[in-house]
């Protein structure tokens, strides 16, 4: 069986440190900190941990369905989105991922728009 | 090394004399919260800017400390200090989006009560760290869960076509040891007239019946401890001895069968449909292995089988027909009928019986020693 990304980068011993940067990343963008408010740091750090996760191939996974029903009482852009994505692009650069797995994860990302920003 | 610093190594530096007017600044700069509150109002006597951040006055500069942490626990804090001992408590301060975590720790000033040191550290990092991990380890837990329950659901699949002791050796060493059995008494079971069934009834109710059969057949085989080792078509095939060797082996195959027949004569008076049996039972020498490697299957070979094969399409509608060797163990306990020398392909001149029924006294002591 081929390993996932995030096994491959050390499971969670390690991507625990891209978590907590990613994290610290969002909460300090004007654009995106607002989701963040008044929501306990227990449940965003849940949120960051197991998003982290199943975008890297971790034992989280969220369906489609799940990543709807969770955004559905935000009106999140487009732009908030792409901002999203290049926090999470930087982060894994930070970490030294090869290019070819940040694609990867990114393109992952990309691929479920539509179940998170509003039409 | 140069001789310079040789010699700066044996003789001690003379120490720099820390200007003692700098520890205010150094006290102010540390990245830790410090204080110094009286224990009987609370009021601060000393903190530096760290402290002063972290909990802020609330207006009045000259506010006591109780009025400036939330839901701080005055008494209690005060009970501890004048008891000579520390007082712990966490705070979470909230800016917009972000948390920080700070934990306050009070003790006696020298070992007295009236003044109180107070530290505020910041335990963000390692709160963060701990809600990481719970977060990690609740799905992690979940998947070993959905695991358990995925193996579980194999070993099921698995035990349906082997038994249990197989399934753990092969479980253990990856392969199974094919095992010689000396005493084993097996039983095979087909219905007359299966063929023609079958092609003037529909197949989806006739298999649904048939399956029903085989899983009553099923619960009965295992009542008695015996294996169920194979069904082909409309045949049965069952097994008394093996994996584990028992010394009941024919009695207990012969209370199987005697059930097997008795459960469809109920049923054949409840339904349209009547479905008859013929049975045959043999007793000798068998082999069991795990036959296949994709598709495995564990099998029964050897004369034994061979010789419950004849007996089974020797016998006659809802009969039960026995050799010689099984015969032999089973007529102090059971009520047997002669059908007389026949010749047995492959095994010559044989007596073979009929298995009419348990003894009335075998009942009675079976039910004795259950």
């Amino acid at each position: 069986m081929t390993k996932s990304t995030f096994e491959r980068y050390g499971g969670f011993g390690s991507i625990s440190k891209v978590v907590s940067s990613f994290y610290d990343k969002v909460l300090d963008s004007p654009e995106l900190s607002k989701y963040f408010e008044n929501i306990d740091m227990r449940r965003q750090i849940d949120h960051q941990t197991k998003f982290i996760a199943s975008l890297m191939g971790g034992p989280a996974s969220y369906s489609n369905q799940e990543l709807e029903r969770a955004h559905a009482r935000f009106t999140i852009t487009r732009a908030e989105f792409d901002e999203m994505m290049e926090l999470l692009q930087e982060t894994l650069e930070d970490f030294d991922l090869n290019d070819e797995d940040v694609n990867e994860v990114v393109q992952n990302f990309n691929n479920r728009v539509n179940f998170v920003v509003r039409h | 090394m140069s001789e310079a610093a040789a010699t700066e190594l044996d003789t001690p530096a003379v120490p720099v004399a820390f200007p003692e007017e700098s520890l205010g600044d150094l006290l102010r700069d540390l990245e830790t919260g410090v204080a110094v509150v009286t224990v009987a109002d609370w009021r601060i006597v000393f903190e530096n800017g760290r402290f002063f951040k972290w909990c802020p006055p609330n207006g009045d500069t000259d506010a006591p400390l109780d009025s400036r942490l939330n839901e701080f626990r005055a008494d209690r804090a005060r009970d501890r200090i004048k008891g000579n001992r520390s007082y712990r408590q966490d705070f979470e301060l909230r800016d917009g989006a972000r948390s920080t975590f700070l934990e306050i720790t009070m003790r006696g000033f020298d070992g007295g009560d009236e003044f109180a040191v107070v530290e505020c550290r910041d335990m963000t990092a390692q709160k963060r760290a701990e809600f990481m991990l719970e977060s990690y380890s609740e799905v992690a837990e979940r998947n070993t869960r959905e695991l358990q329950k995925e193996k579980d659901r194999v070993e099921r699949l698995l035990l349906n076509i082997m038994p249990r002791s197989v399934y753990e050796e092969m479980k253990d060493y990856g392969t199974v040891t094919p095992q010689r059995y000396d005493n084993a008494t097996i039983l095979l079971l087909d219905f007359v007239d299966f063929t023609e069934m079958a092609v003037s009834r529909e197949p989806g109710e006739l298999v649904a019946e048939l399956n029903d059969i085989f899983s009553a057949f099923d619960r009965i085989v295992e009542m008695f401890g015996c294996e169920r080792i194979k069904t082909m078509g409309d045949g049965y095939m069952c097994v008394s001895g093996l994996p584990e060797t028992s010394p009941d082996h024919a009695a207990d195959m012969a209370r199987v069968a005697l059930r097997l027949r008795r459960y469809l004569d109920r049923r054949n008076a409840a339904h349209t449909r009547t479905w008859n049996c013929r049975i045959g039972i043999a007793t000798g020498s068998v082999i069991g292995s795990i036959v296949g490697i994709q598709k495995y299957v564990y099998d029964i070979f050897g004369p034994g089988v061979n010789l419950a094969a004849r007996m089974e399409s020797m016998s006659e509608s809802m009969q039960i027909t026995v050799s010689t060797e099984t015969y032999d163990l089973l007529r102090d306990d059971f009520i047997m009928e002669e059908r007389g020398t026949h010749t047995v392909k492959g095994f010559g001149e044989k007596e073979l019986y009929y298995l009419e029924g348990e003894k009335e006294r075998t009942t009675i002591r079976r039910e004795n020693r259950m």
